[in-house]
C-alpha cells in the first residue's frame, strides 16, 4: 500500500493548516500550552473544514463532561469547527436527547451539529475522531471474565462498524473500560483500520502521578516531565518515576524509595477506588480531562513532552505483540511515536511484566471472542508491514520540526524491536 | 469573531482567587474543570480555588479535590483549599461564585424558600463583607438568584453594589441558540438578544433588537413569525427550558448552567467581544426603564475590560415587550418585599 498516498497528502495538509492554526491560537508564554481552552474563538478566515467526531456513552456520566469540551473547542483546536455525532444505548436516547438539548443551550460558535443515535453504523459515518467511552460496567456478582467478555461483545460490534463507516484515517480513543483489551478488540475487527489509530487512554493515570509528585516535590505540575504509565489501565499500571525530571533536573536520585514504592505507585494505581469511595461516584469529571488532553495532544502535537498512551505493541519492551500496553510516546502531530530502548532497571522490569501479565490473561480471556486470525489481522492493517523499514537508531528520538516529521513518524512506527 | 488577544491575564504575577461555594454540586462539578483548564479567565491566568459546601458534604468535596488534582491542570495552584466555613473560602477571594441555596422540597411554600436562602445569603453576604477583596466580583447562581443577590448585596457593604450580580446569561445563551436554529444560522452570527428580569418563568427572552447578517435589527420578530409565535412558541420554550431538560434527564442542566457561569465571567471580566455586543446579566437597576433603583433585574449590558459594565439603557420598549417586562418585574417587587421583611426581621 502507498503509504504517501494513503496519509501523506492529506496528513501534510492538515498537518500544515494545524500548523498554522497553532501558532494563530497559542500565546507564546501559555503554561498550557497551544491548545488549551481558553473560550475564545479564532477568526473567521482561520476556520478549518469541519471535523467529525463520534462519542458513544455520550449522556453518561464520563460523556456529559466529554461532549461539552469537545463542542467548545477545548480537544481539537479554537479553529476546529465540528460536527458531533453523540452515540448511546437504546436505554440512553432520552437522557441523550437532554444532553443534545443542553449542547444547543451552550450556544458554542464551533459546533456545527449534534446528532443524536443508538446505532454505531449511522453514528460513525465519516467520523474522523470516534472516543469509546460507553461499556458495560461491573454489576454485583460479575465475574472479571465476564465483564471481559461482554465488553468484548460491545468493541466486536464496534470496530466493524467504524471498520465499515468511519473515515479511512479515523483516530480512535478507548476509555471505557477494561480500555486496553477492548481496543484490541475492536481492532481485531477493524481489518482496513491501522491498529495505531486505535488507542487506549492511560492519561488519566499519567496526570494522576504527575500532581502527586508535583505535590511531594512543592513543585508546579508544569515543571514536571517524563512521568511515565506502563501498562494496563488498572491496578497492574506500573507509574514509573526512572526518567522524571523536576525543573529539567533528573530527579530518581533524591526520591525516598519506600514513599515511592509504598506510597506513591499504589496510590495511583488504586486512585480511582479512592474517588469513588470519596465521591460516592467514578471520577467522570478527571476521566473526561485524561481523554481530552489524550487527543488533544495526539491530534495537534505535544511538541517534547512524553506522553504516556495504551498502544499496539511493536515487540518494544518484551511486549507481546497484539497487547495494547501503555508506553510513553512524542506526538508530532496527527500521531505518536513510540520512545524506544529507554533503560529498564530490576524494579521496573518486574512491575512492567506483572502488568503484561494480566494483559496477556484478559487477552486469553477473550480469545474466543476474537477472528481466529486476529494476529494477522492486526499486523496487516499496518501498511508498513508489508514492505521492511529500516530499524530506527538507538537513541531517543526528539521531535523534528513539522516538516520532517510525516516521514519520520511514519517509519518510526513501523520499526523497532520485532520479537 | 473573538479575537485572542482579550483574554490576557486579569493579573499576570498572580494566582486570581475563585470562591465557589455548592462545590459539591453538579453545577460546580461541571464548572471547576472549565475554571482549572484556562477556558474561563484565558491560557495564561494561574488560579486559585477555594471550595465551599455544607458539612454534610465534606467527602463529596474531598473526592472533587482529587478529581482536580487528576486534572495535572497547569494553571491551577495546589492544594485546592475546601472548607464549610465561609470565611474560610470567601479569604481574599477576587471572584466569588455563588452556586450554593437552598433547594425547594416538596410541599415547601416559596416564602418558606425566600426565608431559607435570606439566611444563608445574608451569612454569606456578611462573610464576604469580613474577608473578600475590597473589589470581589460576585456571581450567584443559587435560585432564587435574584432576590439571593439582593439580599446578598444588603449585608455586604465593602463590595460595590454593582459587583454584585446574578446569572441571565444561561437563558441568554438558550434564547440565541434557538433563533440560529429557526433561522439556520450559525450561532456566532446571532447577536443582541436580550433577557429582561426575574430568572425564573416569568423572565422575558426578548428578539426585539437581535440580528443576523441575513436579519437587519428590527426585522427579527417578524422573522420568528410574528408577535402571536413569539407569544405562544418562542418565549414559553425559553421560560420552560430548564424543565425541558429535567424531564429528559432526570438531573438540571449543570453543564450547559456552568458553560453560560463562565461566559458571564469572561465577558465581564475581559469585555464583551465588539464594540456593540449586548449580552444579559442581572444587575442592580439604575432607574432605567422604570425598573426601581436597586432592584437585581436581567438587562442588556455591554462589559469593559476590569469587570465593568454598562446597561444599555436607550432601547425603545414597545407594547408588546412592556406587557412582559411589567410581569417579571411585579414578581420582582414582591420577592424584594417578602426578602426585605425577612431583612429587617434578621437585623
Amino acid at each position: 500500500m502507498n503509504v504517501a498516498r494513503r496519509f501523506g497528502a492529506r496528513l501534510v495538509q492538515r498537518l500544515g493548516c494545524r500548523w498554522l492554526a497553532t501558532e494563530a491560537t497559542a500565546s507564546p508564554k501559555s503554561a498550557a500550552g497551544a491548545a488549551s481552552g481558553s473560550g475564545a474563538v479564532g477568526k473567521l478566515s482561520d476556520l478549518l473544514p469541519p471535523l467529525r467526531v463520534a462519542v458513544t456513552g455520550a449522556a453518561g456520566q464520563i460523556g456529559y463532561q466529554l461532549v461539552t469540551r469537545i463542542a467548545s473547542g477545548e480537544m481539537l483546536g479554537k479553529n476546529q469547527p465540528i460536527h458531533l455525532s453523540c452515540i448511546e444505548t437504546p436505554q440512553g436516547m432520552k437522557a441523550l436527547r437532554g444532553v443534545v438539548m443542553e449542547l444547543e443551550d451552550c450556544a458554542f460558535p464551533l459546533l456545527k451539529s449534534v446528532s443524536a443515535t443508538d446505532q454505531v453504523d449511522k453514528g460513525f459515518a465519516d467520523a474522523d475522531f470516534a472516543i469509546l467511552v460507553g461499556a458495560k460496567p461491573r454489576g454485583p456478582g460479575m465475574e472479571r471474565r465476564d465483564l471481559l467478555a461482554s465488553n468484548a461483545q460491545i468493541f466486536a460490534e464496534q470496530g466493524r462498524a467504524l471498520n465499515k463507516v468511519a473515515s479511512r484515517e479515523v483516530r480512535v480513543l478507548v476509555v471505557g473500560n477494561p480500555a486496553n483489551t477492548n481496543a484490541l478488540v475492536a481492532a481485531a475487527n477493524a481489518p482496513d483500520i491501522w491498529a495505531e489509530q486505535i488507542t487506549a487512554m492511560s492519561r488519566l493515570d499519567q496526570n494522576r502521578a504527575i500532581t502527586q509528585l508535583a505535590l511531594k516535590m512543592h513543585c508546579d505540575v508544569a515543571e514536571v516531565e517524563r512521568v511515565i504509565i506502563w501498562g494496563n489501565h488498572s491496578t497492574t499500571q506500573y507509574p514509573d518515576l526512572s526518567h522524571a525530571l523536576v525543573r529539567g533536573e533528573w530527579i530518581r536520585p533524591r526520591i525516598d524509595e519506600d514513599w515511592y514504592r509504598n506510597e506513591f505507585i499504589p496510590r495511583i494505581q488504586k486512585r480511582g477506588a479512592e474517588v469513588i469511595e470519596a465521591r460516592g461516584a467514578s471520577s467522570a469529571a478527571s476521566a473526561a480531562n485524561g481523554a481530552i488532553d489524550h487527543m488533544r495532544d495526539l491530534w495537534l502535537g505535544a511538541g517534547n513532552k512524553w506522553l504516556s498512551m495504551s498502544v499496539p505493541s511493536d515487540g518494544s519492551y518484551g511486549i507481546d505483540a497484539c497487547l495494547w500496553y501503555s508506553v510513553p510516546c512524542l506526538c508530532p502531530g496527527a500521531h505518536f511515536r513510540r520512545i524506544l530502548e529507554l533503560p529498564v532497571d530490576e524494579f521496573s522490569a518486574s512491575m512492567m511484566e506483572r502488568t503484561r501479565k494480566e494483559l496477556i490473561e484478559e487477552r486469553d480471556a477473550v480469545r474466543h471472542l476474537l477472528p481466529r486470525d486476529y494476529e494477522r489481522i492486526i499486523s496487516m492493517s499496518n501498511p508498513l508491514a508489508r514492505s521492511q523499514q529500516p530499524k530506527q537508531s538507538a537513541s531517543i528520538p526528539v521531535a523534528d520540526s513539522a516538516s520532517n516529521d510525516t516521514q519520520a513518524s511514519m517509519k518510526a512506527v513501523g520499526s523497532g524491536k520485532r520479537k | 469573531m473573538e479575537s485572542l488577544a482579550r483574554l490576557t491575564p486579569l493579573y499576570p504575577d498572580r494566582a486570581l482567587i475563585v470562591a465557589v461555594t455548592g462545590a459539591a454540586g453538579q453545577i460546580a462539578y461541571s464548572l471547576l474543570p472549565l475554571l482549572a483548564s484556562g477556558t474561563v479567565f484565558g491560557p495564561q491566568q494561574r488560579i486559585k480555588l477555594q471550595l465551599l459546601d455544607v458539612p454534610a458534604a465534606e467527602s463529596v468535596l474531598k473526592g472533587v479535590c482529587c478529581e482536580l488534582e487528576d486534572g495535572a491542570y497547569p494553571l491551577l495552584d495546589h492544594p485546592v483549599l475546601y472548607t464549610s466555613v465561609a470565611d474560610e473560602a470567601f479569604a481574599g477571594a477576587d471572584i466569588v461564585v455563588l452556586l450554593g441555596s437552598f433547594p425547594r422540597k416538596p410541599g415547601m411554600e416559596r416564602k418558606d424558600l425566600l426565608a431559607k436562602n435570606g439566611t444563608i445569603f445574608r451569612d454569606q453576604g456578611q462573610a464576604l463583607n469580613r474577608v473578600a477583596k475590597a473589589d470581589a466580583h460576585v456571581i450567584v447562581v443559587g435560585n432564587p438568584a435574584n432576590t439571593n443577590a439582593w439580599t446578598l448585596s444588603q449585608f455586604c457593604t465593602k463590595i460595590p453594589k454593582e459587583h454584585i450580580t446574578a446569572l441571565a446569561r444561561l437563558d441568554h445563551n438558550r434564547l440565541k441558540s434557538l433563533v440560529a436554529r429557526k433561522l439556520d444560522s450559525a450561532v456566532s452570527d446571532v447577536h443582541n438578544v436580550i433577557i429582561w428580569g426575574n430568572h425564573s418563568a416569568t423572565q422575558y427572552p426578548d428578539v426585539t433588537y437581535a440580528y443576523t447578517p441575513q436579519i437587519v435589527q428590527g426585522k427579527m420578530r417578524a422573522a420568528l413569525g410574528g408577535d402571536s409565535q413569539l407569544a405562544s412558541e418562542v418565549i414559553p420554550l425559553i421560560q420552560k427550558r430548564g424543565a425541558e431538560v429535567l424531564a429528559l434527564r432526570k438531573l438540571s442542566s449543570a453543564m450547559s448552567a456552568a458553560k453560560a457561569i463562565g461566559d458571564h465571567l469572561r465577558d465581564w471580566m475581559f469585555g464583551t467581544q465588539t464594540e456593540n455586543e449586548i449580552v444579559s446579566m442581572i444587575v442592580p437597576s439604575d432607574g432605567s426603564y422604570g425598573i426601581d433603583k436597586g432592584l437585581m433585574f436581567a438587562f442588556p449590558v455591554q462589559c469593559h475590560r476590569g469587570g465593568k459594565y454598562r446597561i444599555v439603557s436607550d432601547l425603545r420598549i414597545d407594547d408588546f415587550s412592556r406587557k412582559y417586562i411589567e410581569t417579571t418585574l411585579a414578581e420582582l417587587r414582591s420577592e424584594r418585599e417578602e426578602a426585605m421583611r425577612l431583612v429587617s426581621k434578621m437585623c
